[in-house]
């Protein structure tokens, strides 16, 4: 926006003042390129590196769609596992800030257990414990409901991971919320909107903006996490490679091939964020 | 005419608000404005006129005391399940412009209009749209309709939100030092709508120190000093022949 108001030819600007407008862009100009240049020789040194390490490319590329087809279920367990953390997250927030006594301990408890225990003992929990507390309450008589509460791996795995995220996020979106100026608030209520329509029209919309970048930060983990679930046997990526590569003693490839993989994935996933920012910015100035 | 001055549009009757444990803000204010009626409230900062106004829409909740807007009663403190829907029904009919306008960022001029019709009051956005045109034609900001606020001069801001608490056809309108957060050369603007909204019949309670608002465009001038009214009665008694010391103390002040 501002340099259309700068035109180099615009009558009236002295020309030293346009020599050190075009010493500027010059400037920029070579910032770009070097920084393009940089990452070409990254690039260039990280695929020389493998070279030299004597990486056995054949190797990979022949286990290459068997790992691949393990993307499937790290990208079924991340993706619901987001949903369900999403919907926490919201759920959790508003809780947190209720002034009902009920809801808002729930969600603080929540919060203060889920966060102050690792996900690996979460992961087993849901896994491993959940049968045996239905075996409990069995033996109080509710019938059928250890096998309800026997879970198989990619359930548990969802559960454990969605509950986990969504206690983290949980704090995100309440930090989001508290981050808009009480004004909104106040100008909302003084139109007369309720409550509910306040938080849905004017206080989540704005809040949405500020927690995407924090909230995509979290999808990036628990992409990564989500190989947590191969601890319960399932064939997900990390868990095909890691085998694949002990079998063979190649590990080393295996692994590149499967950081690239989970690389991959998180790119793509953060061009989908700057999309949706870029989006949410047009309440900007100078958009 | 003389119906409705019988019949008071906004009556506050002996409102206290503390905050806190011992922050005595108001110290039991009567006020009736009737309707068509334009009030400036003037006082020093902190004497409590942003709060006396905010407790009329129920921003702030009264401590002791009733408020009645449009024969919509509320009492101080009352247990009734019904009092949150008389709260809203309260707000629907107040307007209310605040010092930092508070529009919606992520919404544009013409969505910031229409939220209030279409949300609150379940109109169909069509026709929400059109009066929405013309409330925008009316404070002569038709070109900025797409705009975004941040966009937009502050006095601008200030004369959209206007029109989006007029979009919901309040019957009073409350002023909170609509023009305090303005750059000198923009408070014009602001203050010539306000003056055209006056003579238009709407009600108008004003907390401002826009003198020249006070001086031509009220009908009554009310002085507020330690929560409490110290002077009240015609703007030319006012400023020409006020009886308290305070007032003229705090006239000096601003003038």
């Amino acid at each position: 926006m501002a340099d259309k108001s700068l035109r180099h030819g615009d009558a009236g600007i002295p020309p030293e003042a346009q020599a050190v407008l075009r010493k500027i862009e010059t400037d920029k100009a070579r910032y770009k390129r070097n920084v393009i240049i940089s990452f070409i020789i990254l690039a260039v040194l990280m695929v020389t590196t493998l070279i030299v390490l004597g990486l056995d490319f054949t190797f990979m590329l022949k286990w290459l769609p068997f790992i691949l087809a393990g993307s499937g279920y790290t990208f079924l367990v991340a993706s619901l596992a987001i949903a369900l953390a999403c919907i926490l997250a919201v759920v959790g927030a508003l809780g947190r800030l209720s002034r009902n006594p009920v809801f808002n301990s729930i969600a603080t408890s929540y919060v203060s257990l889920i966060r102050g225990t690792p996900l690996l003992v979460q992961v087993y929990m849901w896994y491993l414990a959940l049968p045996q507390i239905g075996k409990a309450l069995e033996g109080y008589g509710f019938v059928g409901i250890q096998a309800l509460f026997t879970l198989p791996a990619l359930p548990a795995g969802i559960l454990a991971l969605g509950v986990c995220y969504g206690a983290y996020m949980t704090e995100t979106v309440r930090a989001g919320i508290q981050s808009i100026k009480i004004g909104q608030t106040e100008a909302a209520k003084a139109l007369g909107m309720t409550r509910t329509q306040t938080m849905k029209r004017v206080i989540f919309p704005q809040a949405l903006r500020v927690i995407i970048p924090p909230v995509s930060n979290e999808f990036i983990a628990m992409i990564k996490d989500s190989s947590l679930v191969s601890l319960m046997g399932v064939w997900e990526l990390s868990y095909r490679a890691i085998k694949v590569g002990r079998r063979h003693f190649q590990s080393l490839e295996m692994l590149i091939m499967v950081a690239l993989i989970y690389w991959a994935m998180c790119i793509l996933l953060q061009y989908f964020q700057e999309k949706i920012e870029k989006h949410m910015a047009r309440g900007d100035r100078g958009i | 005419m003389m119906e409705n001055k019988s019949q008071p549009m906004v009556k506050i009757n002996n409102i206290h608000k503390v905050f806190g444990r011992d922050l005595h803000v108001l110290r039991g204010v009567d006020l009736e404005v009737h309707k068509g009626e334009t009030v400036v409230i003037l006082g020093a900062s902190g004497s409590g006129k942003s709060t006396l106004l905010r407790c009329i829409n129920f921003l702030e909740e009264p401590s002791a005391g009733t408020v009645e807007v449009d024969n919509i009663v509320i009492h101080a403190g009352e247990k009734d399940k019904d009092r949150e829907n008389r709260i809203l029904d309260i707000r629907k009919r107040t307007g209310m412009c605040f010092q930092a306008f508070n529009l919606f960022p992520h919404m544009n001029v013409l969505e910031n209009i229409i939220e209030g019709p279409v949300t609150v009051l379940g109109h169909e956005k069509q026709k929400a749209i059109h009066y929405a045109e013309e409330l925008l034609d009316w404070v002569g900001l038709m070109d900025k309709r797409d705009e975004y606020p941040s966009r937009l001069s502050g006095g601008q801001q200030q004369r959209v939100a206007i029109a989006r608490s007029l979009a919901m056809k309040p019957k009073v309108m409350l002023f909170d030092e609509p023009t305090s957060a303005l750059d000198p050369e923009l408070v014009g603007e602001v203050v010539e709508v306000m003056e055209r909204l006056a003579k238009e019949g709407m009600t108008i309670i004003a907390v401002t120190h826009e003198l020249h608002f006070a001086r031509d465009v009220a009908d009554r001038v009310f002085i507020m000093d330690e929560g409490n009214w110290i002077e009240e009665g015609t703007p030319e008694k006012i400023f020409n022949n006020p009886d308290n010391v305070r007032t003229r103390q705090f006239l000096a002040h601003i003038l």
